[in-house]
Parts: structure tokens; C-alpha cells; sequence
């Protein structure tokens, strides 16, 4: 699997993220010279909370309250769970999600779709995206996934995303969006995870980027 | 969904049932060697087991995530010979047993099953006909020291998948294959022994100076 890197809005100090700022980083995206749009994408997470053998008391403090799930656009027959607390990572077939409702012992009960407009740039893929809760498609965030096709190890591919990440901060920055794109930055090590890019690590940083977006949202609201 | 039959045999007797196996199914012989960890949802959840199976057979080991549901009642269900539950499962990284740890399940019990197995169609069913050792580790995961639970003794178990719209024929399949493995083992619902079956010796005996001259299906 080939490098992403994923990176969130920041929306400016006092401002409202709005729709408008999808079609405005979209448009940037669509003035990169020889750049063409590649369709739709579409990923989807759900937050897991344990359900106590009591339901009258809280879920007991020793459970984890981070457990998140995934489904990855480019692997619809995977499911991917993340608990960031633990640093753990679980790849596993979709059919797993069949296997968590028969157990009952998690149940999901909120949910993010991550969808938008995918464009190919040379040896790059941009997936850009509105990060909506599920099911009232309240706009919780803009984010951008970033796909460098030619290599798998994210240690070669360091100084070229970085200079893209340049590029793509400067011409946000020239059409003077109210914000601009923070890059998502994990230790992969942490997670037991190596230099060749795998979906574990596209999971992690979902994971990472919708508690930065989820916060930001909370704290513009 | 799948449907499953069981029985035992004398470890003496099993050369004589791959014999007799290897003539009937018409497959090649597959080695079993599978850890199976039972994990239960510890007291704070919602109660619940699931079983996590690593293939150790395979130069990798592969893991799957198995969740077996209650037995189908009813009086269809009684009258078939083949028990029909539900099942869930899915292939899963090597992280499967630090997971549900994580989530708040503990160790029941483990063991590991070493054997073989033969896959088949038999009127359109596939089948799965599986003869093992049932062994248990003196210490935690140690599969390599592991012994058997009921030395002398294998079991066999035949499963196929099945559907709500043609569980009475994959039944009805099974059903039919248990009648050529009669002289040996007697084949029932998980939970109904039906112990040893008194003509074993002398049809293993028949099928080890014959060589496996059966048909094939």
C-alpha cells in the first residue's frame, strides 16, 4: 500500500466551518495544472461504547471509551478497529462487524462519514472530503487524505509529501480560506507499526485526525 | 449458519478411517494443528464468549474471530440428525487475542487441535470432515507441550455451511455421508454421545488389509 498522509481544516479563530470551504479547497486542488478529478470517496468510522451487564450503572471506567471502527473506501472488504489509549490496532474482514453484534458487548452509537471528491495529480492522489456525522450530516470538518503512488516506505517519502504539504499550504493560503490544513502526525511506532505504510496505519490516522476535528469543531461552536 | 455432527474414535482406529476417508472424499488430506482460545466478556459486560482460532498449520499462522450461536429449535430442528447453529466469523490480524483483552474479555480456556481434515462436496454441501486430538497446555499458550485431554481418543466432526433457505439438504447431506463412516463411528448432535461403535475394530481391521479399495463419491 502507498503513502497517505491525512491532514484536517483549522478553521481560523472565531470562524464557522461552513460547506463553502469544501467547494474552495476543492477549487484549489482543480487549479493544480494537469490535475483531473477521479470521482468519489467515501469512508465511514463508528465509535464504540461498551454495553455494562447492568444497564441501570455507567459503563465501568475500566473500558475502553475510544474504540473506534473503520471502513477504508479503498478496502470495502476490511474493517479496521483503532483504541488509541491502548496504541492498538485490529485489521480484520468486514464480516467482523457481523461478529461485534452477535457478542453485544459494543454497540456503536455515533457515527462519521467521511466523503468528497477525489482528483489525480501526477504521481499523487487528493481526496478531499466533509467529515459529517451520521445521520443528520451535521459538517463536523473538512479533511484531505494525500496519496503518494510510487512508494510504500514513509521514510522515502518524507521530503516529497513534506514539499507538497508546502505546496498545498501556499495556494490554500493565496485563496485566502478563513483557516488553513494541519497535517494529522502520529507515532507510528507506538502503534507496533513500521516503515512500509499499511492500512493499520491509514487507521490510525483517521483515528488521530476526528478527535483533532471533533475537537476543533466543539471549539468553534 | 452451518450444520455440525460429532463422534469419537479409538486413536487406534484413525489410520483406518483416513483410509477410508482419503477413498471416500476424493480430496487431499489437510494437517490440522489449531489453537482455540476461548475468551468470555469479563463481569462489567454484557455477557458473551467468542473463540479465536490461529491456524498454526500454515508457515504463517492466520487468525479467525468465531462466534458460535444457540442450537436452531423447534420441531424441524428435532427431527433432523444434524445440530444447525449460527456462526459468525472473519479473518484477523495477529493483534485479534490483545484486542478483545483490550475490550474486556479474559482467557476461559484454551487447547489445541491437531489432526487432519478433508474438504468435499457431497450433494452439493461442502463438507468438512475433520479427525483430531483434543490437547491442553501445562502452561499458558504452550502449544509445544501440549498433551492430550483424552489420550486414546479422537474426535470427528463433520460441518457445512448452510443457509436459512437449504440448511434441511446440507443436513440431509451430511446425513447421508455418516451412513459410509457407520462401521467405524456412530456421528450425532454435539452434546449426544453415542460412544464407541462396537464394529469398529473389526471394519478398521478390514479397511487396514485392503489398503482403502472404496469407492469414491
Amino acid at each position: 500500500m502507498t503513502v497517505k498522509w491525512l491532514m484536517h481544516f483549522q478553521p481560523n479563530q472565531g470562524t464557522t466551518l461552513t460547506s463553502q470551504v469544501m467547494a474552495e479547497a476543492c477549487a484549489v486542488a482543480e487549479s493544480f495544472p494537469g490535475v483531473s478529478r477521479d470521482g468519489r470517496w467515501r469512508s465511514a468510522m463508528t465509535f464504540y461504547r461498551a454495553v455494562p451487564r447492568d444497564q441501570s450503572l455507567p459503563a465501568p471506567s475500566d473500558l475502553p471509551r475510544d474504540l473506534i471502527g473503520i471502513s477504508l473506501h479503498d478496502l470495502p472488504n476490511e474493517y479496521l478497529f483503532v483504541m488509541r489509549s491502548q496504541r492498538l490496532i485490529l485489521r480484520a474482514h468486514s464480516s467482523v462487524q457481523t461478529v461485534m453484534d452477535k457478542l453485544q458487548s459494543y454497540k456503536g452509537r455515533f457515527f462519521i462519514n467521511f466523503e468528497g471528491l477525489q482528483y489525480k495529480w501526477g504521481d499523487f492522489k487528493l481526496r478531499i472530503g466533509k467529515c459529517l456525522y451520521n445521520p443528520n450530516e451535521a459538517l463536523r470538518g473538512i479533511v484531505m487524505e494525500v496519496e503518494y503512488l510510487p512508494l510504500s516506505s514513509m521514510d522515502k517519502s518524507q521530503r516529497v509529501m513534506e514539499e507538497f504539504y508546502e505546496i498545498w499550504r501556499e495556494a490554500v493560503a493565496s485563496k485566502l480560506l478563513a483557516g488553513q490544513f494541519i497535517n494529522t502526525e502520529v507515532n507510528f511506532v507506538e502503534y507496533g507499526l513500521g516503515d512500509s505504510y499499511t492500512p493499520q496505519h491509514t487507521a490510525v490516522l483517521y483515528g488521530m485526525c476526528v478527535v483533532q476535528v471533533i475537537a476543533s469543531s466543539n471549539k468553534n461552536q | 449458519m452451518e450444520c455440525v455432527v460429532q463422534g469419537i474414535i479409538e486413536t487406534l482406529h484413525v489410520e483406518a478411517l483416513e483410509i477410508l476417508l482419503v477413498g471416500l472424499c476424493g480430496a487431499p488430506k489437510q494437517r490440522v494443528r489449531v489453537h482455540e482460545l476461548c475468551l468470555k466478556s469479563g463481569p462489567n459486560l454484557v455477557s458473551s464468549e467468542v473463540r479465536l482460532l490461529c491456524d498454526l498449520a500454515k508457515t504463517t499462522p492466520s487468525w479467525t474471530i468465531r462466534h458460535v450461536g444457540g442450537a436452531m429449535r423447534g420441531a424441524g430442528a428435532d427431527q433432523l440428525s444434524v445440530l444447525v447453529r449460527p456462526i459468525a466469523e472473519s479473518k484477523a490480524s495477529s493483534t485479534a487475542l490483545r484486542f478483545f483483552y483490550g475490550i474486556g474479555y479474559k482467557l476461559d480456556h484454551e487447547v489445541l487441535k491437531t489432526g487432519f481434515a478433508f474438504q468435499f462436496q457431497n450433494r452439493g454441501a461442502n463438507l468438512t470432515v475433520s479427525v483430531t486430538s483434543t490437547n491442553r497446555m501445562p502452561r499458558l499458550h504452550a502449544t509445544d507441550d501440549a498433551v492430550p485431554i483424552t489420550p486414546g481418543i479422537h474426535l470427528v466432526e463433520i460441518t457445512a455451511p448452510a443457509a436459512p433457505e437449504n440448511y434441511t439438504e446440507v443436513a440431509s447431506a451430511i446425513a447421508s455421508f455418516c451412513e459410509y463412516l457407520s462401521p467405524l463411528l456412530h456421528l450425532s448432535k454435539p452434546g449426544i454421545s453415542t460412544g464407541i461403535v462396537p464394529t469398529a475394530a473389526a471394519a478398521a481391521a478390514s479397511l487396514m488389509s485392503s489398503g482403502g479399495g472404496i469407492k469414491i463419491l
